[in-house]
């Protein structure tokens, strides 16, 4: 069940699909086959008792923790996008657009029972070094619940260099898209399982952000990132990852630069390539959408939409990014299968059709096995409240 | 003389006996002008009409006036609009709070009023409340100083100018009817012990200052064992060690279980390594249930050494915690006997604030919100969190004060 491939899988898998004009018909070949896995979907009304239970029986519905991370280094990117002192109105962070502390607690309780011989929690927060601690204290978190919640826990800030006394180049199986490799924090690599805690939300250059857009702050900002450094990567991180985004320079001239540097500029362009050139450099092998509570209208308090925090109740997990994704989609009322032009993609391209495209993993509902609650069951209609809001927000002009 | 008195410089433009009218009945009761030459009458109508009238240049007794810059947002030396940016990309914020708080500690008798000029020929209602409520909030006045545009507009009676006027007048107001504040002692999580004899010392203050953390001065001189009551972390940034006697009570503070920050010049570091001694720029070392921070390298860069205060001492212990707020100033106080508090934030940007709200630690469980606009405690929304009141704000301008009680 387990079909995220490891980097050398996908070098054997995909090396004659790299160049030239065979490209596009070894992309439609690639997604025709690309894998189709379970994906686990339950209600969870909120983060009370009800959900360690509910997580558990997700991941045996989806084969088991054991088989993925016992005796393993497990790495989880949980997303913390945005400074902790930036809110929807009144809300907490982890209501509408963190990754909420129980989940991520709960996952590294069933991990570390699971037999998970170290789990270290990664995230490049915003603008800063500082340890992911001092970021969560911020949002009025308590870290010690999550470090007290398994074994050998610890956290990274990979926004930089970190630990490590050099960066780790992590290569794109097939070549890539926008980057043909990264130049990430040691802890993407020193690890022998990836897991992806996401938060169920739009975005607003993405469409969505799910399990493979959270990977997209791998990227450390010392490289990536406004403040990068020309040369070599800068020691601290600072600002955003306008590199990536808006394509306005390079990065630091010691990791690799982007392929075609005439390519387009427009981040509905790059964003989504880039996402799906990160997921196949660093395979994530367990998704996770955390639905519970979140908004509508973006990613972050930061976009200019109506916010709503909304309480969806859902939680998705499966052992395929792109099919894990492709259901959440679904549960929030979206077409997975939807092209650049229809919602949520009105202005980019779809992460997912690139991401089927290249092989990683379908998009259509009708090749996953939803395990669980239907998706019809547990739907919430993020797609209903985007065409009224926007149709409100026509009216209003 | 007290902090009653609101002070104000007398305009250049303000020639005429009538110009007097203008502050008669306002919160201004202090003018500072030249008693003698043309504005003599003027002097002699406004003694007569019961306001302290004190020569330029003259230092009043019980007032220490302290230079200061113009409070809020620094914006772009081009002559632009565009902010400019801190060492984090954060605006860059010029406050006096922390001036006025030295020279209190410095002086400890007499009233404080900072002197700063308006930098732009016509500056907004919003500025002129920033400045006024920059200075007091932590106890001190701001020498009202009108721009030209202002004053020349206020002779001809324009509507724009008089509206700032109303504007900063009830801000001047509801400062000068507070006294019950001033007997509020500053809550404090980090104190700065030095003897402030050094601009390297005093930006130290004014970058712990604008970390929002709570700090305490505590001169060297009184550097007695219960002026660290309360403090989770000391800095000593002076290059000068200090004399044996205050280095002990240092190193009893620091075996207490606080944490000093001191440069490599402090001298000898008793203890041992500590477990976490990993830092780039300090040497961590134990002792007894502390923890003493030696820099590797001296202490030259108060930005620098503000923000690591803040971490080594973590944000776990901060007293404060904003959220949507934008660049703030706050201060946190109590009354004497624990049962009251108040927080006091100025909110730098124009817009002022919407949708903030303020994690205060401390044993409260009542919050009422003062604004200049509503000079009445108003009820507002808060949440109970362990040690902890959160108080969610209105949309708010330049200040806000939160009265807590037990």
């Amino acid at each position: 069940m387990h079909s995220c491939h490891t980097r050398r899988e996908w070098l054997a898998k995909t090396a004659a699909a790299v160049s030239g004009g065979y490209r596009a018909s070894a992309s439609k070949l690639l997604a025709a086959k690309a894998p189709a896995t379970s994906v686990a979907v339950a209600r969870c009304k909120d983060y009370g008792p009800e959900l360690l239970p509910t997580l558990g029986r997700m991941f045996d519905q989806i084969g088991g923790l054991g088989r993925l991370v016992k005796g393993k280094t497990v790495a989880i990117k949980i997303n913390l996008t945005g400074a902790p002192t930036y809110r929807v109105g009144y809300l907490r962070l982890e209501d509408t657009h963190y990754t909420h502390p129980r989940v991520i607690a709960a996952t590294v309780h069933l991990m570390s029972q699971a037999g998970a011989r170290r789990i270290r929690l990664l995230e490049s927060p915003w603008s800063t070094a500082d340890p992911v601690e001092e970021y969560m204290l911020q949002a009025n978190w308590e870290p010690r619940d999550i470090l007290s919640a398994g074994a050998n826990v610890e956290f990274e800030n990979t926004n930089y260099l970190g630990k490590a006394k050099k960066y780790s180049r992590l290569v794109v199986p097939y070549g890539g898209l926008m980057f043909p490799a990264f130049d990430l924090n040691h802890s993407y690599e020193d690890c022998d399982v990836f897991v992806s805690i996401a938060k169920m939300k739009e975005h607003a250059t993405a469409g969505v952000t799910l399990s493979m857009k959270n990977c997209f702050g791998i990227t450390p900002a010392t490289i990536y990132g406004t403040g990068a450094g020309i040369d070599e990567p800068s020691i601290l991180p600072k600002g955003g990852r306008t590199t990536v985004h808006a394509g306005n320079r390079q990065p630091s001239k010691s990791a690799p630069p982007e392929i075609d540097s005439k390519s387009p500029r427009q981040d509905t362009y790059r964003v989504p390539r880039t996402i799906v050139d990160l997921v196949s450099a660093r395979p994530i092998h367990l998704a996770i959408v955390d639905g519970i509570k979140t908004m509508t209208g973006g990613e972050g308090p930061w976009i200019r939409e109506k916010l709503t925090g909304v309480n969806p109740g859902i939680l998705v997990a499966g052992t395929n990014c792109v099919n894990t994704d492709a259901v959440a989609m679904g549960l929030m009322g979206f077409d997975p299968m939807a092209d650049r032009g229809t919602p949520p993609f009105e202005r980019c391209d779809s992460t997912l059709r690139l991401a089927e495209d290249v092989g990683l993993g379908t998009r259509d509902l009708k090749r996953i096995e939803v395990i669980g609650t239907p998706i019809k069951d547990a739907m919430f209609d993020f797609a209903a409240i985007r065409r009224e809001r926007r149709a409100a927000a026509i009216a209003r002009i | 003389m007290t902090a009653e008195w609101t002070p104000m410089r007398w305009p250049a433009a303000w020639k005429s006996l009538s110009s007097f009218d203008l502050v008669r009945g306002t919160a201004v009761n202090c003018l500072i002008l030249d008693k003698g030459g043309d504005l003599a009458a003027v002097a002699a109508r406004a003694a007569e009409a019961g306001f302290e009238v004190i020569d330029p240049g003259s230092q009043p007794p019980g007032i220490k006036t302290v230079k200061g810059l113009w409070p809020g947002i620094r914006l772009s030396r081009s002559g632009s609009n565009d902010v400019t940016a801190g060492p984090t990309g954060e605006p860059w914020v010029d406050s006096n709070g922390w001036r006025v708080r030295l020279a209190q500690a410095l002086n400890p008798s007499v009233n404080i009023w900072v002197d700063a000029m308006p930098q732009n020929a016509r500056l907004s209602p919003e500025a002129y409340v920033i400045a006024i409520a920059d200075s007091a909030a932590p106890g001190g006045r701001w020498i009202i100083s009108l721009d030209d545009k202002l004053a020349a507009g206020l002779l001809d009676h324009e509507p724009q100018a008089v509206e700032t006027w109303r504007r900063l007048n009830a801000a001047a107001r509801f400062f000068g009817s507070r006294k019950g504040w001033a007997d509020y002692v500053p809550e404090a999580v980090l104190g700065v012990v030095s003897d402030f004899a050094t601009l390297q010392s005093e930006e130290v203050l004014n970058l712990v200052a604008r970390s929002n953390q709570q700090f305490r001065i505590i001169l060297k001189t009184a550097a007695g064992n219960s002026a660290f009551e309360g403090l989770r972390a000391l800095i000593y940034p002076d290059v000068e060690p200090p004399s044996p006697a205050t280095r002990e009570r240092i190193l009893v503070f620091v075996r207490q279980g606080g944490l000093l920050i001191a440069g490599p010049t402090w001298g000898d570091a008793p203890g041992s390594t500590a477990a976490s001694a990993d830092h780039p720029r300090y040497a961590l070392r134990t002792l007894g249930k502390g923890t003493l921070a030696i820099a590797k390298e001296n202490l030259n860069d108060p930005y620098l050494l503000a923000n690591d205060a803040v971490m080594l001492m973590s944000h776990r212990y901060e007293l404060l915690r904003l959220w949507n707020s934008g660049a703030v100033s706050t201060y946190y106080s109590a009354a004497p006997s624990q049962d009251r508090g108040l927080v006091q934030i100025i909110f730098f940007a124009r817009s002022g604030a919407s949708s903030a709200a303020v994690r205060i630690v401390g044993p409260f469980r009542k919050a009422h919100l003062l604004t200049i606009d509503r000079n009445d405690p108003s009820a507002v929304p808060f949440e109970l969190q362990k040690g902890a009141i959160e108080v969610h704000l209105p949309a708010v301008s330049q200040y806000a004060a939160i009265e807590l009680a037990i």
